[in-house]
């Protein structure tokens, strides 16, 4: 009983004790600091024991650049046992020396002194309104991830830069992955996994200070099926296929017709006297005589270099009354030198150049022009070809004098070098006012020719005959020819023309000139060199 | 003997004949080859004060890291460049114009110049191991930093002073408005210890955050285009 007694007396007085005693505060502590824009800041202290007594706390500071000691501006704004400085009490780059004291009626403690720059508590809020979506591109699903900085963030006048960090992870892993973006307030995630739920976090920070918190989890569900328009380009290909293979089908069975079509058969190409079989045997031989045996052609000759041979042609008209007591009208003709190799579908081919250069050669010229040059026409090479062709159908020969009827209406040309001089005909009919000849008198370059002035005036009988020239008397037979005694009148035109008296002898008896076309009664024969006979 | 002679002042002669002069590649202009743009120009003195102050900051950890526990930090520190009157906060910077704010900056780089040498100096020096090995390198790499920040920075306001942007009080600082040269003296003279180091690279920190800032706020208000 007395022991119970004792126990509650000692119990009350501890108790008495315990209730009245007061003390002096227990030291605060300062927690720390934080500025989330660089423009304020807020510190923070906890309070240690009150001592029993009502107990008020009270934060001075002292500042770099700022004389006295201070108190905290503003105890409430930041909540309980917290000190906010505004604007107007912040300045960076100074030094802070904080200090708390907790003062009850009893004493006073102070805290510790905290040693605070503005520059380095600098943590921002995180980032706000995070918005996911589940776009599209080209088929391909992305998630574009946006925010927007924290608030009260200046960073339009340039006092703080922003960086933003982010980490997504799948709903149902526990893997985080970290992507950064700079300065940008969005972000593009490629690589996803349709069906999956994503979350994702934002935060920020600025300068070179501390990170914020993550923000808020925002997830966001990727749909399974994702409405690209790839069913409907498979539906179109599919339609599409079907009509071109039923197309592809139709062609292939109808192939015959269709080739029928598109590659007509050509006809084979037939050459009267020739025949395909005789040309696929490929005996050339045979071919050619073939040929030749059709068209009744002397054999090709070989290219005589040096001899000037002169082909005369005739007006064809004439060819048709040979009758030599009525001598023809126009006794227009063509010379034209052949030294030149024949080819049967061309009689006249090109002269070497240096046949021309010849001076005294003499070109027939049955001009009306009187001047001195040779007028300026371009040689017909395409008439000329008419009437080689056709020369050739009649199966001309070259070295013989010819009269065929190609040689009408030629047109004089200028010496190019690959043709001849075409002799524009004119059909004179005054008599003796023919003009045969003109002298060449000279070449000069390649299409011009300056000739004798004069005309060539003669009768027929007192014709200046060239001397190389005779007249043909009488034609016997398929290779004989008689020809005409000259007389020894020629004028001397020109130096080049030699001593007239210097007759040619003609020869008395008829001679084998060697003639091996038959000759139909041409005015003049060239007194070649015989040649080998067909 | 004579040849030799001859040959030597015909070298002589050719030397001196034969000056090649240097001419700077862009000294002409536009015709010449492309100028940087002021914002270009911006856009680099930006990039180099940031990678500055992240050079300093590093630095100033590893100081710090490597500091005995026991050292007061409350003694109350004082930077050489406490006479340099700066803007400490967004208002007072941006009252302060682009003339004026251009001529902080130069200043501030201009007394870094001398400390900085000094201090890598002072650590290659030091035999004492209170601190990583790469401090006196990275000493030495920020000091060719400043140097190269303060042509830059000169460079972009001659430029801002061509296109009108500035006025022309911005010139080039000459060397007596500067902080003295007992920059060195005022943290000690002779060699300096670690607890010297610390406080140079303290301040230095600070001063190479105040010029990222200032650049930052210069170009936004010079080039308001721009994103800031």
């Amino acid at each position: 009983m007395k022991r119970g007694l004792g126990l509650a007396v000692v119990l009350l007085l501890s108790a008495a004790v315990e209730s009245s005693s007061t003390s002096p505060p227990g030291t605060p502590v300062l927690l720390g600091c934080r500025s989330p824009e660089k423009e304020t800041f807020t510190c923070w202290w906890k309070p240690g024991s009150d001592g029993g007594l009502p107990t008020t706390h009270r934060l001075f500071y002292e500042r770099e650049r700022l004389k006295g000691i201070h108190e905290c501006p503003d105890y409430g704004s930041a909540g309980s046992n917290s000190c906010f400085f505004n604007k107007k009490h912040t300045s960076i780059w100074v030094d802070y020396y904080l200090r708390v004291v907790a003062s009850n009626a009893l004493g006073n403690t102070s805290s510790d002194i905290l040693d605070v720059d503005v520059m380095e508590i600098v943590k921002p809020y995180p980032p706000e309104n995070i918005t996911l979506l589940v776009k599209e591109q080209e088929g391909t699903p992305y998630l574009h991830i946006r925010w927007e900085p924290p608030l009260n963030i200046d960073t339009k006048s340039g006092w703080v830069t922003v960086k933003y960090q982010l980490r997504v992870k799948q709903d149902n892993s526990h893997q985080w992955k970290n992507y950064s973006s700079d300065t940008q307030t969005f972000l593009n995630l490629h690589s996803i996994v349709l069906g999956a739920m994503y979350m994702v976090q934002v935060r920020c920070m600025l300068d070179h200070g501390s990170w914020s918190e993550w923000s808020n989890t925002t997830s966001v569900p990727v749909p399974k099926y994702f409405p690209n328009e790839r069913p409907f380009w498979i539906l179109v290909s599919t339609l599409s296929v079907v009509p071109f293979l039923a197309a592809i089908c139709i062609l292939v069975m109808k192939r015959k017709s269709v080739k029928q079509c598109l590659l007509p058969p050509v006809p084979g190409p037939k050459i009267k006297g020739v025949d395909v079989q005789l040309l696929k045997s490929g005996r050339s031989e045979e071919v050619i005589s073939a040929l030749i045996a059709n068209q009744n052609l002397p054999p090709l000759v070989a290219w005589m270099d040096q001899v000037e041979e002169f082909l005369i042609v005739s007006d064809c008209n004439d060819w048709r009354s040979p009758d030599p007591t009525n001598p023809p009208k126009r006794k227009k003709s063509l010379i034209i030198p052949v030294g030149f190799h024949f080819d049967q579908d061309l009689l006249c081919k090109e002269p070497l150049p240096n046949h021309w250069e010849k001076k005294d050669e003499i070109v027939k010229n049955s001009e009306t022009h009187s001047e001195g040059s040779l007028p300026s026409t371009d040689l017909n090479q395409e008439q000329q070809r008419d009437h080689c062709g056709e020369a050739s159908d009649r199966g001309v020969s070259t070295w013989t004098a010819e009269r065929h009827q190609c040689a009408a209406n030629v047109s004089v040309q200028p010496f190019a070098i690959s043709g001849y001089v075409d002799i524009q005909r004119h059909m004179q009919e005054a008599e003796g006012t023919q003009v045969d000849y003109s002298r060449v008198k000279e070449v000069t370059g390649n299409d011009a020719v300056i000739l004798e002035k004069e005309n060539v005036q003669s009768q027929r009988e007192d014709e200046d005959i060239p001397e190389d020239y005779s007249r043909v008397e009488e034609v016997d037979g398929d290779n004989v020819v008689f020809l005409q005694t000259q007389d020894g009148s020629c004028k001397k035109k020109d130096e080049h023309h030699t001593d007239c008296t210097n007759l040619k002898m003609i020869h008395p008896h008829p001679s084998k000139v060697g003639v091996c076309a038959a000759l139909m009664g041409s005015e003049y024969v060239d007194t070649t060199p015989a040649f080998p006979a067909s | 003997m004579q040849k030799v002679w001859f040959t030597v002042l015909i070298l002589v002669y050719l030397d001196f004949s034969v000056r090649v002069g240097t001419v700077p590649v862009c000294a002409y202009g536009p015709a010449g080859c492309k100028v940087p743009s002021l914002a270009d120009l911006f856009e680099r003195v930006i990039q180099q004060s940031s990678r500055m102050h992240g050079m300093s900051s590093d630095l100033h950890s590893e100081f710090e890291q490597s500091l005995s526990p026991n050292k007061n930090l409350i003694g109350k520190r004082r930077c050489h460049t406490y006479a340099i009157r700066t803007p400490d906060d967004k208002e007072n910077a941006q009252r302060l114009g682009r003339e004026q704010l251009t001529e902080v900056i130069l200043k501030l780089l201009e007394a870094w110049n001398d400390p900085l040498s000094h201090l890598y100096w002072s650590l290659s020096q030091d035999q004492n191991q209170d601190f990583s090995y790469y401090s006196p390198s990275k000493a030495l790499e920020i000091t060719d930093m400043v140097q190269e920040l303060r042509d830059g920075v000169e460079k972009m306001a001659q430029k801002m002073k061509l296109e009108g942007v500035t006025g022309n009080t911005v010139g080039s600082i000459s060397p007596e408005s500067l902080v003295p040269s007992f920059a060195v003296s005022f943290y000690k003279r002779g060699g300096l210890d670690s607890v010297d180091h610390h406080d140079l690279l303290y301040c230095f920190r600070r001063d190479s955050n105040k010029v990222k800032n200032y650049l930052h706020i210069l170009k936004c208000t010079t080039l308001p285009g721009l994103v800031c």
